[in-house]
C-alpha cells in the first residue's frame, strides 16, 4: 500500500520521527510511505512528495492546528483521495469535547473552537484515529496507537556516548510546567548537591517563544528561570528527531513526562517508546494503572509521582537493578508495540 | 438548467458584474443560478446557496487560489458533487505553462504563494473539463467558452440610426460628458498600452477633451507593488499632471455605467497577457453598454472574431490620435460600426447564448463520461 501523509514537518517533533520510523519499516511489509511536500534540505532521510497520484491512501494527521496544504494543493488531494481513502489521526485529543484540567491545559480554549474542529474533521473523513488505549467514545473514532517499538533501535551500552547529565529531560516546554516545576524540581532540589549535571533539552525552558501568544497559548510555556538557575540546571535547544535517542543516552536517568490533557486521554507518543532505545533509566511521570498498561508489570517500579526524590537516588545508586527493570519493559514493548503488529493495524484501518 | 457558480465574489473586482448578469438572465431564460456559499450583503441580488443538489453543472470560476471554497465546505462540496458534474472555467490563463510577457505573468509565486503545476493539479483534479474564455486555446485539452457576455438589456441609451447617435454624442456639453477620453480599469498590466495612449492623445486633448483614468492606484505606484517588487503596476503621476489627466479611484460593479458615459471616447485594453491567450473580460463587451465610442485597443484578428467585421472600424489605424480627431469631425462612422457591433454582440454574445453552450458542453460531458 502507498501510504501518504499530510501533516506539519517538524524534525524535532515526535510525530515526524513516527513517520520516518513507517517510512524505514514499511519498505520491510511492501509499504511506501511518503510526506506530502516538497523535500526539505534539513531531513534529508525522509521521503517527500508531491506526486499525489502514485498513492492509494491519504492518511491527515493534526497536532494541535488545523495544519493544511495550500488552497490550490488541498482540493487536489481532496479530488484525489475519495472519502473512504482518507484518514484521520487526531494526535493531540481535538476530537473531544472541550476538556480543561485543573484551569491548566486544554484541548480547546472555547466551545466554538471544539465546534469548528469537529466540523473540520467530519468533513475530511469517517473515521478519526486516535493513538490511545482508551475505550473510543464516539462510534467513528477508532483507537490506534501509531506509535510502535523496534527492538533493532535500541542503542547498547557498548554504543552510547560517554554520560554527561545525572538527569535529564527530553521534550519542549510545552504543557509541561505544572508537573516540572510543581512536582519534580522541588522534590529534587533538596538534594540537589547529591546529584551531578541536570539537562533539559528542548525549547522554551528558560523563555517563552520570541512568536509571543501566535505560538500558543502562553500558559503552555510557563516556566521559573529563577529555579531552573538555582538548580544549576543546562537547558539548551531541541534536537532533530533523528538526534534524540543518542542524547537520552547522553544521561543516567531520563525523566518522562507528559502533557496533561493527553495523558489524561490516555494517549501515547512517540516518546513512550523512544526513551526505551535508548541507553538510559526512564523514570516516568505516569499513573502506575496507566504504565502497567503500556509497559506491562515492570514499568510500576519506574513511576515517578508521590517519590520523584527517592526514585531518582535510588536509581543513581543501583543503576543495575534499574536497567533489569529496563529490560523487562523492552521486551513487552517488542511483544506488543512492535511494527508487525502496527502496521498491521494501519493497514487494515485504511482497508476498512 | 440549475448552475452552481463557484467563485469568490468581490463588489469591486474581478468578475462579480458578469456573475450577476448569469444569475439575472437565468431568470428570464428558465434557469436557476446561484453562487455557493453564505448570503452576501453586499450583494444583495445575488442568489448564493450551500445545497448541491439537483445541479446540473458546477461552474468553478477560477482566478484566484479563494475562488475555491474554503474548508469545511471544499469536502463536502467535492465528496457530495460528482466530478462529471463539475467544469473549471479558467479565467486568467492558470491553465498554461509559465507565461511571462513584458511585465506579466499567469503564476507568481511571490505573489500568492502558488507554482504553475499546481494550477495545473488542482484543476485537472475538479474537472475533466477545463475551459478557458478564448477562441483558441492553447492546450488541446481545453475547450473554448467566452464566459462573459454581452446584454442588449444593459446598454444605457439605443438609438435608431448612427447619424441620430452621432449628432447627439457630437453636441454633449461639458456637463454631460466633461472628458474627452476615459479609461476605466484598474492599473494591472496595462500602464504601457495607457501611457502610448495618452501620449498619442495628449497633442489633440484641446479638441477632444480631458482625459481620465479611473481605477485603483493610477495616481501612484502601490506600496504593495513595491514590496513584492512587482513591475507592471507603473505610473508616471509627472506625465499625467502634464496631459492634464485627472484620476479616480475604482467604483462598485453596479455604480459603473453611468461612468461609460462621461466620455466621448472609451478606450479597451486588454492586459499583455491576455492578448496574448485571447483572452475576452467583462469590460470586453461591457464597454458597449454606455453612450459613448469604444476605441478598441485590440489586435485586429480578435476585433473582427469577437466583435465581427464592423467593429475594425472602432480600431484606430496608426495614430490614436489621429483616429480620436478624426472621429470626433465625422462620427457617423464609428457610431455605424458601434450599432452594428451591438447587434452583432446581442447576436452571438448574449448571456442566452452561454447557457447553450454550458447546455452542450454539460452533454458533451455527460456523453464522454458515459463513454469511459
Amino acid at each position: 500500500m502507498n501510504i501518504l501523509f499530510v501533516m506539519k514537518h517538524r524534525g524535532n517533533a515526535g510525530n515526524t520521527h513516527a513517520v520516518a520510523d513507517y517510512m524505514r519499516v514499511g519498505k520491510q511489509y511492501g509499504h511506501h510511505v511518503a510526506l506530502y511536500g516538497e523535500a526539505l534540505p534539513w531531513l534529508p532521510d525522509l521521503n517527500f512528495s508531491t506526486d499525489i497520484n502514485a498513492f492509494d491512501k491519504v492518511v491527515y494527521l493534526f497536532e494541535s492546528e488545523l495544519y493544511r496544504p495550500n488552497r490550490l494543493r488541498e482540493v487536489a488531494l481532496l479530488s484525489r483521495f475519495a472519502r473512504k481513502d482518507r484518514l484521520i489521526f487526531d494526535m493531540d485529543g481535538m476530537y473531544n469535547p472541550v476538556i480543561h484540567l485543573d484551569r491548566y491545559d486544554h484541548n480547546h480554549t472555547s466551545q466554538q473552537q471544539r465546534d469548528e474542529w469537529i466540523e473540520f474533521f467530519d468533513s475530511l473523513a469517517d473515521r478519526v484515529m486516535k493513538p490511545t488505549i482508551a475505550r473510543p467514545t464516539e462510534p467513528n473514532v477508532v483507537p490506534l496507537v501509531f506509535y510502535s517499538y523496534d527492538p533493532s533501535l535500541e542503542l547498547a551500552r557498548k554504543d552510547a556516548p560517554e554520560k554527561i547529565y545525572d538527569i535529564l529531560h527530553v521534550g519542549h516546554n510545552w504543557w509541561r510546567w505544572k508537573e516540572i516545576g510543581g512536582e519534580v524540581l522541588p522534590a529534587l532540589e533538596p538534594v540537589r548537591d547529591r546529584i551531578g549535571e541536570i539537562g533539559f533539552i528542548g525549547l522554551w525552558w528558560d523563555k517563552p517563544p520570541v512568536e509571543g501568544p501566535e505560538a500558543g497559548p502562553m500558559e503552555a510555556f510557563a516556566s521559573d528561570p529563577a529555579m531552573i538557575a538555582r538548580m544549576r540546571i543546562r537547558t539548551t535547544d531541541a534536537v532533530m528527531y533523528n538526534e534524540v535517542v543518542r542524547t537520552m543516552s547522553t544521561a543516567k536517568i531520563n525523566v518522562f513526562t507528559q502533557r496533561p490533557v493527553l495523558h489524561h486521554l490516555r494517549h501515547l507518543t512517540l516518546k513512550y517508546f523512544e526513551i526505551f532505545y535508548a541507553d538510559t533509566i526512564p523514570l516516568l511521570m505516569l499513573d502506575a494503572d496507566h504504565a502497567a498498561a503500556v509497559y506491562g508489570p515492570a514499568a510500576r517500579e519506574l513511576v515517578l509521582p508521590g517519590r520523584v526524590q527517592e526514585k531518582v537516588l535510588d536509581a543513581l545508586e543501583r543503576p543495575e537493578h534499574y536497567r533489569g527493570v529496563v529490560q523487562d519493559v523492552r521486551h513487552h514493548l517488542a511483544k506488543y508495540h512492535n511494527y508487525t503488529v502496527r502496521i498491521e493495524e494501519l493497514v487494515a484501518a485504511m482497508k476498512h | 438548467m440549475k448552475l452552481l457558480l463557484v467563485t469568490s465574489v468581490d463588489p469591486w473586482t474581478r468578475s462579480v458584474a458578469t456573475i450577476h448578469k448569469y444569475a439575472a438572465a437565468a431568470r428570464g431564460l428558465g434557469h436557476e443560478v446561484a453562487v455557493f456559499g453564505e448570503p452576501n450583503p453586499e450583494l444583495p441580488d445575488l442568489p448564493f446557496t450551500m445545497d448541491v443538489a439537483g445541479v446540473d453543472m458546477a461552474l468553478f470560476v477560477m482566478q484566484v487560489p479563494s475562488d475555491l471554497p474554503d474548508m469545511p465546505h471544499l469536502a463536502r462540496f467535492i465528496d457530495t458533487l460528482p466530478r462529471e458534474k463539475r467544469v473549471v472555467v479558467d479565467l486568467w490563463g492558470r491553465y498554461n505553462e509559465t507565461i511571462r510577457l513584458e511585465h506579466d505573468f499567469n503564476h507568481l509565486e511571490k505573489l500568492d504563494g502558488h507554482l504553475g503545476w499546481e494550477w495545473d493539479e488542482a484543476f485537472r483534479a475538479i474537472s475533466g473539463t477545463i475551459l478557458q474564455p478564448t477562441l483558441s486555446p492553447l492546450r488541446a485539452d481545453v475547450g473554448s467558452f467566452l464566459f462573459h457576455g454581452y446584454d442588449a438589456g444593459s446598454v444605457l441609451r439605443n438609438w435608431d440610426n448612427a447619424k441620430e447617435a452621432a449628432t447627439a454624442w457630437r453636441a454633449g456639453g461639458t456637463d454631460e460628458r466633461p472628458y474627452g477620453v476615459m479609461y476605466i480599469g484598474s492599473n494591472w498590466q496595462r500602464w504601457e498600452q495607457v501611457r502610448a495612449f495618452l501620449e498619442a492623445y495628449a497633442p489633440h486633448r484641446e479638441k477632444i477633451g480631458p482625459a481620465c483614468l479611473m481605477g485603483w492606484d493610477w495616481g501612484k505606484r502601490p506600496l504593495w507593488a513595491i514590496d513584492k517588487g512587482l513591475a507592471g503596476i507603473d505610473t508616471d503621476p509627472a506625465f499625467l499632471e502634464d496631459i492634464g489627466a485627472t484620476v479616480w479611484n475604482g467604483a462598485r460593479f453596479d455604480e459603473l455605467l453611468p461612468f461609460l458615459c462621461m466620455a466621448r471616447f472609451v478606450p479597451v485594453f486588454h492586459r499583455p497577457l491576455f492578448r496574448h491567450l485571447g483572452f475576452v473580460t467583462n469590460r470586453s463587451f461591457e464597454t458597449f453598454y454606455g453612450d459613448t465610442l469604444p476605441v478598441l485597443m485590440l489586435p485586429l484578428d480578435f476585433v473582427e472574431a469577437i466583435y465581427g467585421p464592423a467593429a475594425l472600424a472602432l480600431v484606430p489605424e496608426g495614430d490614436v490620435g489621429a483616429h480620436l480627431s478624426d472621429t470626433l469631425d465625422r462620427p457617423e462612422r464609428a457610431w455605424e460600426a458601434l450599432l452594428e457591433t451591438r447587434a452583432h454582440l446581442a447576436k452571438h454574445h448574449s448571456y442566452a447564448r452561454r447557457f447553450e453552450q454550458l447546455a452542450a458542453i454539460a452533454n458533451a460531458q455527460g456523453r464522454a463520461e458515459a463513454l469511459r
